[in-house]
């Protein structure tokens, strides 16, 4: 920190090669030592993502484990009201897929320095981030914004791991009814397609390219694996590999070229071990 | 290896054919055709031919090297006739390879040319002073005053005065005796003898009498000292005694200058051959005078018939009178054999290994080559057999043969009675007259037979590395027995002498009463342990090295027991009934403590009752035996006996009232367990039935590190979760007690139901939890805490973990569909952590748990190990079950031991096999439930060489897991293997060192306090949230109430405790997680109060800007280039914030850091 320090005057920001403006951030206002938050504005050419709207969204690097997202939407206020705050372990496109699932049943998440977006409200919170002064450090505990850790924050976090088993049943029964909700209409679909290719009064069949999952091939790779292995057997049997004299002595030269080989290295293995004195009994 | 290439080269063809059958081709040879007689014909001459090859296709050889061979060829069917030659080369193999390594070790022990010329040039040098020895004038033996004062006499002048005279006079001659010119001495410790004849005018006839020779031979011996000690020539000159026999005094020289530790010269003076008569010296006749020895007179004085043989004096001197004799033998028969003297020294190093060629009674080189030579004179081996065979055929010798019973003669006619009667341990010279195991205790000699019946074994067996086992492990006792207890103080035995009356044998041992108490000790000892040792072995006295000889200041006497694991602890001893004629017998052997029992089989017998209420008491009632029979029979206090069975388990036990090492406590679990799964089982209302139910925890294979104790909670101590009727910790009071959950799965029947997605099995299990949960509640009141992940149990102050599994998930996580539809598996690291949560650790931990019932310290050793490892701050890179593998396979694979029956040497071993190991070239094979045949160890080696580099470093084989030891895939790394091999061997050396030196301070904690200098920043923690702070390697100065009460174990139902609370380990978490590519962390989870913190080097070189690569760094600018690096101050100061009520203090070494 020190020489970016001494270089910016004061109530300057500081923007380094690469467009990221540094701020400081530290824990509470007695701490002696800062982190350094990177950030600039969010600009993905591939992206068109509604999450993320690309005039108002603030990418904000090098975030401390103990910085929630609540934390940080309340540390980003200060220059205009925040939409949304996204948190992750690496900068990326947002993914959504699958359903939605119950806090119960997602996975733990890491707790490590993460990568935010932050989305405001107006785009003109982006220049008054930019603009922060380098050495007016954002500040992460205060008196009427606590921030626990240590032990609060582990009682608190045992005390939040008790689940009702009314509730997980509830959540249980609402997603499985989901789930077969999804398989029947998958099953439907599937048998509409199945009739579809049935002969009509007339007898004709309609042929279509077919949608996803229909029986056109072998649909596992193991399948395919076995059927090519079939395939090669086949051809194998029917070649002549010791019918003329120079296949004969190519698989003979082969072999003493093997017996050599191996002869080589299992010199080499010997000398290793008596290099290594390991044939000295004490 | 050089000029030898032909018959090597076909030892090197054979493994390959050996490689190249596998079981899946059996199968194929069925098809009988032309062309595979044609190809079998091929292979016969291929060896062969690649011979002739070689020479001829040198270029070509440029062109082969990098082809691979096709598998067409590799795999080719066999014909039945292939088939039996295969077999016979790998037998052939076994050998040869074995063969190979022995002559590769011959090199190593051989004494090198140069070697030779130094000992030469320094025997002539010795040679032509000794022949200058100025004549002195005639004195009586008792004067010492021709002497100057500066030269000791190495004898004991004990009775003072004899009759005599002396004078000294230069030798007749000088000759080389032993080992060195009969060409099988070898290094280390090479010894070279010269034997100096003292000429016959000096002597007697009579003067066998009264140790009036070995007077005078130890005053020529002074005599040619002191004439030594003023030349140039010699390093160092120090009297010893030859074996340990005070009666058999000679002279150490060595050269001077940086040779001086190459080799020595013994110096012995011995009478002209022939000078004495040899029939004076018969087992049965007297040549000390208990008149002259006692200094009594005695009332029939002239008697002659009615002294008591002295047969241990008679043999000391005879034994100076044959060692040429010995000689001519010895290079005669020698000369015959060819691999004679190989064959002696692989004896040698054989013995060596045992430490049992040096010392008082010891069996050295001498009797090695004496035995070989007895062999070949009774055609039982060949003279053109190897050396490898010489030493088989000894070893099945001695180890078939029982030289305490029949002895053996290399003498015409043999008569070995008299001998027997005489000593314990009979084998006869040629000349008939001197029996060569005079000072061998029938200990040491069952010992020797114990050996060799054991090297015989571990050579027959294809899985054990024959050459390793027989010819490169020390065997050290403290390594070798079970227990070992030492006897301090030795001046005690004077007592004991007096006690067991022999005075007779004192004074044949001329006042040695060491060794002539120690047979009736070892006799005394083997009658009252019979049934619990296999074989009871002592320490061989080494040699005294020094000025003069001293009566006191022996170095303690150790004796090693190797103990029968199911009756060594049993606190019972039964013996005969009241009224048997043995009675008697028994009575007096174990005096005031035997006493009339009345048993619920209606028997009123003898018996004696030990003290034992724990497992761990229990196994040292050997130790209680020992010091009440000492004491009782050989009056030696129990302050003299140094018992070394059990010191270190101090480090495992538990606080309770009764001490113990955790073998109760660990067996509760087990059956509140039991009960549980049977509970389960017979659970009824559940859609799915059960399948299974596996335990997979270490406490339910009795090694976790300090098993739970059950214990009633103090609820003023907690708050209360309302909702769910359970406990939490309270802000600002200690961190509760903490309770491990332990993890059982509960395999559910595969049905048609079963979703085929992860998600929806997800919520089927949970759905399983809770009912799981609901049924144990209704049925049997038990507090329960359904998760999505597990369900927690709440059952005799116990907590379980209930897992539900569903054995096709891992398959279902494995399958993915691609963009085309198509369903691909891809092995992937969920499925595989699924996999070894739910199949592999229950497996291990009912295999493991199977182990502690045929070895019942199994547990105990584990706990010990794992103890250390945590100490250490290994734990992370070790894991517990790595852990209880690597113990696993000392109990399996014993070689060259046997399966340790005490935690202590089961450590120690431990210790030794992890930082002697070779883990770079072999792999280690834990053979469990004995699966494994020799052709899976084959498998499993060839498949090891072909793939090392990709495998991790510490390499684990199982029956389930041949190919990829998924036990150490994670951990530890090669650095960390360096380190734990390093600290392995430090603390090895240590302990043993403290295990052996009684004189030394006591403290065996001392291998379980790791150094903390080598860290860059230690984190100190507040002990009172440490919850395992009573675990600690020293416990703790102040202890904190952590909520609980002592007393009987809770009712079922009530309030759920705190489980699986660790403030420390979740702190260790969240520091891993933030500055895991930064630094390591280190802890002792086992109640350590500091987390040791070391900087990876690679993250402080400064690295360019990255938007993945800013975490904890800050950046500096230098023109338009932008470096970051760890912003060390906040990462310090985000310690002391994520730790915030636990850390103490942060402590930053920041003058050991470099960047």
């Amino acid at each position: 920190m020190a020489p970016s320090k001494k270089k910016h005057a004061k109530n300057q920001a500081c923007v380094i090669p690469g467009g990221f403006t540094v701020l400081s951030l530290q824990f509470s206002s007695d701490s002696a030592a800062r982190h350094s938050l990177y950030v600039k504005e969010h600009r993905v050419r591939a992206e068109r993502s509604s999450h993320r709207p690309l005039d108002r969204t603030l990418f904000v690097l090098n975030i401390p484990p103990y910085c929630s997202e609540d934390v940080v939407k309340d540390l980003f206020s200060q220059f205009g009201s925040v939409q949304s705050v996204e948190l992750r372990d690496h900068p990326g496109s947002s993914q959504e897929s699958g359903p939605k699932l119950s806090k119960f049943f997602k996975p733990a998440e890491k707790q490590g320095f993460k990568v935010g977006y932050v989305v405001f409200q107006i785009s003109s919170s982006l220049p008054a981030v930019k603009s922060h002064p380098h050495d007016v450090p954002l500040v992460v505990c205060t008196e009427h914004r606590p921030v626990k850790t240590g032990l609060q924050k582990w009682i608190q976090q045992y005390t939040n791991s008790f689940i009702q088993p009314e509730q997980l049943q509830q959540k249980v029964d609402s997603f499985m009814e989901d789930y077969d909700k999804r398989k029947e209409e998958e099953a439907e679909r599937q048998k509409k397609e199945a009739e579809e290719e049935q002969e009509d009064e007339e007898g004709w069949v309609k042929v279509t390219r077919g949608h996803k999952g229909t029986k056109a091939r072998p649909h596992s790779e193991a399948a395919n694996q076995r059927t090519l292995q079939r395939e090669i057997t086949k051809k194998k049997r029917k070649e002549l590999l010791n019918f003329y004299t120079w296949q004969h002595r190519n698989t003979q030269k082969e072999h003493i070229a093997e017996l050599r080989k191996k002869f080589e290295e299992d010199k080499q293995r010997i000398a290793l071990l008596r290099a290594q004195r390991k044939f000295r009994p004490y | 290896m050089s000029g030898s290439g032909a018959p090597i080269r076909r030892l090197f063809v054979q493994p390959i054919l050996v490689k190249t059958i596998g079981p899946a081709q059996r199968e194929k040879r069925m098809i009988p055709s032309d062309s595979s007689r044609q190809e079998e014909d091929e292979e016969n001459e291929a060896p062969v031919k690649a011979k002739r090859s070689k020479a001829d296709h040198a270029g070509e050889e440029v062109v082969y090297h990098p082809v691979k061979l096709s598998r067409n060829d590799l795999y080719r069917p066999p014909t039945a006739e292939e088939l039996n030659q295969l077999k016979e080369a790998e037998s052939l193999f076994h050998c040869s390879l074995l063969k190979m390594q022995m002559e590769e070790l011959l090199k190593e022990v051989a004494l090198s040319e140069r070697r030779k010329r130094q000992i030469d040039s320094f025997i002539q040098t010795v040679t032509k002073l000794i022949q200058t020895v100025p004549d002195s004038p005639e004195v009586e033996v008792s004067d010492l005053s021709w002497l100057s004062g500066a030269v000791k006499v190495p004898f004991l002048l004990v009775p003072k005065t004899t009759k005599g005279k002396f004078h000294m006079a230069p030798p007749s001659s000088i000759d080389l005796i032993g080992s060195y010119p009969l060409g099988t001495c070898t290094k280390p410790n090479v010894m070279v003898d010269l034997a100096v004849t003292i000429p016959n005018d000096v002597l007697h006839p009579k003067d066998v009498l009264n140790q009036r020779y070995p007077r005078k031979r130890a005053l020529y011996l002074a005599g040619l000292a002191q004439h030594l000690a003023s030349s140039s020539d010699i390093g160092t000159m120090q009297y010893s005694c030859l074996h340990g026999n005070r009666l058999r005094p000679v002279l150490l020289l060595t050269p001077p200058g940086k040779d001086s530790s190459s080799f020595t010269l013994r110096v012995h003076a011995c009478p002209a051959p022939g000078f004495f008569k040899p029939s004076r010296f018969h087992p049965q006749r007297n040549n000390i005078r208990t008149e002259w020895y006692t200094g009594l007179q005695t009332s029939q004085s002239g008697k002659i018939s009615s002294e008591p043989p002295t047969p241990h004096y008679n043999s000391s001197v005879l034994g100076d009178l044959l060692p040429r004799a010995h000689l001519q033998f010895l290079s005669a028969v020698s000369s015959q054999c060819s691999a004679f003297t190989d064959g002696v020294a692989l004896l040698k190093v054989w013995l060596r290994q045992r430490e049992l060629d040096q010392g008082t009674g010891c069996f050295n080189g001498f009797l090695a080559s004496m035995l070989l030579a007895y062999l070949l004179i009774t055609h039982r081996i060949s003279n053109s057999m190897t050396a490898y065979q010489l030493l088989r055929n000894a070893l099945n010798f001695l180890a078939s043969t029982d030289l305490t019973v029949n002895g053996i003669s290399l003498a015409k006619d043999p008569d070995s009675t008299a001998f027997h009667d005489a000593f314990q341990v009979v084998f006869v010279d040629p000349s008939g007259h001197l029996n060569m195991c005079a000072d061998i205790t029938a200990c040491t000699y069952k010992q020797l037979q114990h050996e060799a019946s054991l090297s015989m074994q571990f050579w027959d067996n294809p899985t054990v590395d024959g050459f390793q086992c027989l010819l490169m492990t020390p065997k050290p006792m403290i390594r070798t027995s079970d227990h070992v207890f030492q006897l301090c103080e030795l001046v005690k035995l004077q007592s004991s002498c007096k006690k067991l009356n022999l005075l007779s044998e004192l004074m044949d041992h001329s006042g040695d009463y060491i060794h002539t108490a120690l047979p009736f000790i070892l006799s005394l000892l083997q009658q009252g342990l019979s049934q619990r040792i296999h074989l009871l072995t002592h320490s061989l006295s080494p040699d005294p090295k020094s000025e003069a000889p001293k009566h006191k200041a022996q170095p303690p006497l150790s004796f090693g027991l190797l103990l029968r694991a199911e009756l060594s602890s049993t606190v019972l001893d039964r013996g005969p009934p009241a009224d048997s004629p043995k009675a008697a017998e028994f009575r007096q052997l174990w005096g005031p403590r035997s006493e009339l029992r009345r048993f619920q089989d209606g028997d009123i017998t003898e018996a004696v009752l030990w003290h034992g209420e724990s497992i761990c008491q229990k196994r040292l009632v050997p130790k209680q035996i020992i010091t009440h029979l000492l004491q009782l029979h050989a009056d030696i206090p129990e302050s003299c006996v140094r018992y070394v069975g059990a010191m270190v388990d101090d480090v495992i036990k538990t606080g309770s009232e009764v001490s113990g090492t955790g073998e109760e406590e660990s067996l509760v679990v087990v059956q509140s367990y039991d009960d549980l799964s049977r509970k389960l089982w017979r659970l009824e209302g559940l859609p799915l039935t059960i399948t299974a139910v596996q335990g997979a925890h270490p406490a339910l294979r009795y090694t976790q590190v300090k098993p739970l104790a059950l214990t009633r909670k103090l609820y003023s101590f907690f708050d209360r979760e309302k909702t769910s009727r359970s406990l939490v910790p309270k802000e600002g009071k200690p961190c509760p007690v903490y309770i491990t959950p332990i993890t059982v799965i509960c395999h559910m029947e595969g049905s048609g139901k079963w979703p085929h997605d992860r998600l929806a099995i997800q919520h089927i299990r949970a759905a399983f939890h809770i009912q799981l949960g609901e049924l144990l509640r209704k049925h049997h009141n038990y507090t329960c805490r359904p998760c999505p992940t597990h369900l927690d149990v709440w059952k005799d102050g116990l907590v379980f973990r209930i897992q539900v599994a569903y054995h096709r998930e891992p398959q279902v996580l494995r399958e993915s569909l691609t963009a085309e539809g198509l369903l691909v598996v891809r092995d992937n690291d969920e499925a595989q952590a699924l996999e070894m949560a739910t199949i592999h650790k229950p497996l291990l931990t009912s295999t493991l748990h199977g182990l502690q019932q045929q070895h019942p310290c199994f547990g105990a050793a584990c706990r010990l190990v794992k103890r250390w490892l945590s100490a250490q701050l290994f734990s992370d890179d070790i894991t517990e079950d790595t852990a209880d593998l690597l113990v696993a396979s000392l109990f399996l694979q014993p070689a060259p031991f046997t399966a340790p029956s005490s935690p202590q040497v089961a450590f120690l071993r431990f210790l030794h096999l992890l930082s002697s190991f070779d883990w770079r070239n072999n792999p280690l094979i834990v053979n469990l439930n004995n699966q494994l045949t020799a052709v899976d160890y084959t498998e499993i080696k060839n498949g090891f060489m072909a793939t090392r580099e990709s495998l991790p470093v510490m390499f684990i084989a199982t029956p389930k897991d041949k190919k990829l030891s998924m036990w150490t895939k994670r951990s530890p790394s090669i650095q960390m293997l360096q380190r734990v091999i390093m600290v392995a061997a430090e603390s090895l050396k240590v302990l043993e060192h403290q295990l052996i030196d009684g004189s030394q301070k006591q403290d065996v904690r001392v291998i379980l306090r790791p150094p903390l200098e080598a860290y860059d920043v230690v984190i100190h923690l507040n002990p009172k949230q440490v919850p395992l702070l009573d675990q600690a390697v020293d416990p703790p100065a102040i202890t904190f109430s952590r909520g609980v009460m002592s007393g009987s174990a809770a009712q079922p139902g009530g309030p759920l405790p705190v489980i699986d609370y660790n403030p420390v380990s979740l702190y260790l978490g969240e520091l891993r997680e933030a500055f895991g590519d930064l630094a390591l962390f280190f802890c002792d989870p086992c109640g350590g109060t500091v987390i040791t913190v070391l900087w990876k080097p690679k993250a402080f070189i400064p690295t360019p800007f990255k938007t993945s690569q800013v975490s904890a760094r800050s950046v500096e600018v230098t023109g338009d280039e932008t470096k970051t690096v760890p912003n060390v101050e906040a990462i310090l100061e985000d310690f002391r914030i994520m730790g915030k009520g636990l850390v103490k203090s942060v402590e930053a070494r920041t003058e050991k850091w470099s960047f």
